[in-house]
């Protein structure tokens, strides 16, 4: 018992450990004012094979940091899915989720009432013989030898029959994904649950937070109220050094992105850990290593299949019957081994093959692979890709490799985004296609490219933004800056001005004053500079149309055209 | 001006205010008038002219009182390390806050409302290192602090200020010569722009005449001009080093209008082409007329 005992304790542990480092460096990535982190942010990026398998075939070529990556591979082989059960924070957070539900299936246990999203995941034909005996289908595309029916049809009182067929979701959701990527697209980061994660806090979760926290202590702070406001003060003084962020940070689509993943997390009220079972493409894929996974559930003579194991397993691994375990859905979390009243359970290594397995179905992934076959081209039927036709709004962070292979890299983890000093950069709606949701896009109006800092390229985990050096840095445009005559105040209007002048970074100037002589309207002549950009200087980080007066529609704006990265989207003959 | 101009200049103007230095009688001229107006010190290391030149004004004791609170006010504007003179000499900085501190200072807080990001301006520019060092409780600004301000100016009537300045009992300016667009050049007065709230870019279409606005509520106690390094081209923020020159000087006095009027003349200027000295004069906030001033040099 003590034993059993030591290894849940052990994994919620690691989860709690796991979770703290993912959250500690979610925290780090954010500039202190050095040019470095200081921290290796991206190590889960890092470790995430869905996400390096996607990426290498996408690119075509091997990146970085893959050692880590490789571990997981590896430890999953020998091991099962114990990244799904110890370390992913996702996955925590999910199985945290779930903990608010447990009365109620307790309840619902009672009732013997079943349950809607499942009943409505019946809805789409997945048989409930999906579960088939190891020596008829070992490659899980189907077999047609005679199938044992060992859960279908079997109504056992007050025992919810477990429905294997949604389990495949997230199986052809990997295939879909895996013949996207190797035909070029790289979804993968939609789905991904590191991705996702980092997405969600950084673009939603975060800056809901920090909002509601900065509105409750400035509306304290306001009240002036005795030893309450003072106190207040000290404790926000304590959050800003400790978890809040420098500064507000505000996204396009937050809203979206948050409902989104509260909506996940929602799922759990439902079935806990329902992301987990049934929809997430990392966990198909580490299932798919796990199914000869070396270390594995036994069941001895005793078990009365009273259902306890059944219930307990998070990964719902578990059939019918006691002894009905599937290795690629059980995540280790020991949660079978404690409770059986007939200490039945134990976990062993053993090279003899599971006796269980999931059944995908040859047509089944046929079928996905078919449908991410047609998606590729569907998406790629955008004019954005022709030369002269790039969208001048999409100015890409500085670094970016040139759109096509970009596009094959981000994986939308919102890392650059969450880490950019000034905020400007923001996820993408349409800009680049739907192919291109979610990658970063500067908008100078929001936040110019801060001109020496590199942080973007440090914390991306594909190398779709490239690590650059200073000098590099200084070299590389990512779009120009243009003036609206119509609009600039010296221009349009004989005011003086000189804000975008004051605030380019480079050396010498890209913009240039002009001193001209000009009559108001009363005929008085008055001396005024008028500025201009030197093409060749600009490096198009925006702080110009930042800072700009001129608000709303400012006078000088930076658009993508000039971008190193792009060979076609250029202006001056000699770049 | 051109670069071999202005050193040609420079030296001829640095010569030129150097030369009365030598004359005892001057010197006892000014002891018997009094304080002077203007402390030059030049020499090494910036905390020994920093110090020289408020000892030749009194000592900080003149300026700061047992149990106050100083707000020491820097250029921190640019993502720049000091040897770019875009930002006030941290050292020059830390010596006016051990200064503060030696004058019975109870608390002295340094910020400044950077263009660029605050994380890397404070760091790059050495300041907030140095000044904690210091002892100063240094701060990134805090937006909830802006309050709209009366200022009852020729022009502004009123616009969004820094409190923490306004709260402080005494408030030193500690700002570097460098130049700003053609001709004009950040000193003393544009160094206010760090305490101002909203879209600050605005003052541009009438800058001087804001500028001696917010000054004339401001009121500094002692303005130290860091001319350690000033910064001749590409200004305000520079980028090169062959833009800078170091003249290892700091420039020390009470009045707003004086020490700028000085400041021009570091670059080979009139007092009366920088705009804000010429209508901070006739606003009678202080005195352009170098002639009239007495002007304490010192070598260190």
């Amino acid at each position: 018992m003590g034993r059993h005992l030591t290894m849940t304790r052990l994994r919620r542990l690691s989860q709690a450990l796991f979770l703290l480092l993912f959250l500690w460096l979610f925290l780090q990535t954010e500039s202190q004012g050095a040019n470095e982190l200081g921290y290796p942010v991206k190590i889960f990026l890092d470790a995430d094979p869905l996400l390096w398998i996607t990426t290498a075939l996408a690119s075509r070529s091997f990146y970085g940091a893959f050692a880590l990556a490789l571990t997981v591979i590896v430890a999953t082989i020998l091991l099962g899915r114990i990244f799904c059960g110890w370390i992913c924070p996702l996955g925590t957070l999910h199985q945290l989720a779930g903990k608010l539900k447990r009365e109620r299936s307790a309840a619902r246990r009672k009732g013997g009432g079943s349950i809607t999203v499942v009943r409505l995941l019946e809805g789409l034909r997945g048989r409930r013989n999906a579960v088939s005996r190891r020596h008829n289908s070992v490659t899980g595309a189907g077999s047609t030898g005679s199938r044992q029916e060992t859960t279908a049809g079997i109504e056992v009182p007050r025992r919810r029959v477990r429905n294997w067929g949604q389990y495949r979701i997230k199986y052809l959701l990997l295939v879909f994904i895996l013949v996207l990527s190797m035909l070029g697209v790289q979804a993968a980061g939609l789905f991904d649950p590191l991705t996702l994660l980092i997405r969600s806090l950084s673009l939603s979760v975060y800056p809901f937070l920090s909002y509601a926290l900065r509105s409750i202590f400035t509306m304290l702070y306001e009240w002036h109220i005795p030893l309450v406001s003072s106190g207040a003060e000290v404790v926000y003084e304590l959050l800003k050094r400790s978890v809040l962020p420098f500064s507000q940070p505000l996204f396009f689509q937050g809203t979206a992105i948050g409902l989104l993943f509260f909506a996940l997390l929602a799922l759990n009220l439902r079935e806990s850990r329902f992301w987990c079972k049934y929809l997430c493409p990392l966990g198909a894929l580490l299932g798919l290593l796990s199914r000869f996974a070396l270390l594995k559930r036994s069941v001895s003579e005793g078990c009365n299949d009273c259902g306890r194991c059944r219930r307990e397993c998070q990964g719902g691994a578990i059939g019918a019957k006691g002894a009905e375990w599937v290795a690629a859905e059980c995540l280790y979390c020991f949660n079978c081994d404690d409770p059986c009243p007939q200490h039945a359970v134990s976990f062993g290594f053993s090279s003899r093959p599971a006796s269980f397995s999931l059944d995908l179905g040859r047509r089944r992934v046929l079928g996905a692979a078919v449908a991410g076959a047609l998606t590729a081209p569907l998406l790629r039927i955008t004019p954005l890709a022709r030369a002269g036709a790039a969208e001048p709004t999409l100015i890409r962070p500085p670094g970016a490799l040139a759109e096509e292979e970009f596009l094959k890299r981000c994986v939308r983890c919102g890392e650059c985004m969450k880490v950019c000093i000034t905020g400007g950069l923001q996820p993408t709606l349409l800009e680049a296609g739907l192919e291109g949701i979610w990658t970063p896009v500067l908008v100078p109006r929001i936040g110019c490219c801060e001109y020496r800092c590199t942080l973007c390229g440090q914390v991306c985990p594909t190398g779709a933004i490239g690590r650059l050096g200073l000098r590099e840095k200084a070299a590389t445009k990512i779009g120009l800056a243009m003036i609206d005559k119509g609009r600039c105040l010296p221009f349009a209007h004989d005011m003086s001005c000189i804000v975008c002048e004051e605030v380019c970074p480079t050396s010498p100037k890209a913009i240039w004053l002009e001193e001209v002589r000009v009559r108001d309207r009363r005929g008085r002549e008055m001396l005024l500079k008028q500025p201009h950009v030197d093409l060749e200087l600009c490096v198009g980080c925006g702080i110009c149309e930042n800072k700009c007066p001129v608000l709303g529609r400012p006078a000088i704006t930076v658009t993508s055209l000039g971008e190193s990265r792009s060979r076609d989207n250029q202006l001056l003959l000699v770049p | 001006m051109n670069r071999r101009d202005f050193i040609k200049q420079a030296v001829l103007s640095g010569a030129a205010l150097a030369l009365p230095l030598g004359a005892d009688s001057l010197r006892s001229l000014a002891e018997a008038a009094g304080r002077p107006d203007l402390a030059v010190a030049r020499g090494v290391p910036p905390a020994r002219i920093t110090r020289a030149a408020v000892a030749e004004l009194g000592g900080m004791g003149r300026f700061v009182s047992r149990g106050d609170i100083v707000v020491v006010k820097p250029n921190i504007g640019w993502d720049r390390t000091p040897e770019y003179a875009a930002n006030t000499n941290p050292e020059v900085v830390a010596e006016l806050v051990r200064l503060c501190y030696e004058a019975g200072a109870k608390r002295v807080k340094v910020f400044d409302f950077p263009v660029n990001d605050a994380r890397r301006t404070y760091r790059q520019s050495g300041i907030a290192a140095a000044a904690t060092a210091a002892g100063a409780q240094v701060s990134y600004i805090d937006d909830r602090k802006f309050k709209d301000t009366a200022l009852r100016g020729q022009l502004l009537k009123s616009w969004p200020l820094y409190t923490e300045i306004l709260a402080a009992d005494k408030v030193i300016n500690v700002p570097i010569a460098k130049v700003h667009g053609i001709a004009t050049l950040t000193l003393g007065m544009k160094n206010w722009m760090g305490v101002m709230g909203g879209w600050r870019g605005r003052i541009h279409q009438r800058i001087d005449e804001s500028l001696v606005d917010i000054a004339r509520v401001i009121r500094p106690s002692l303005i130290v001009l860091d001319a350690v390094r000033i910064l001749v081209d590409n200004g305000p923020q520079g980028g090169s080093l062959a833009d800078v020159r170091r003249l290892d000087t700091v420039i020390a006095g009470t009045d707003q209008v004086a020490v700028d009027a000085f400041g021009t003349t570091l670059f080979g200027m009139k007092a009366d082409t920088l705009g804000c000295v010429r209508i901070g004069h006739r606003a009678g906030l202080g005195n352009m007329d170098l002639s009239r001033l007495l002007i304490k040099r010192v070598r260190v």
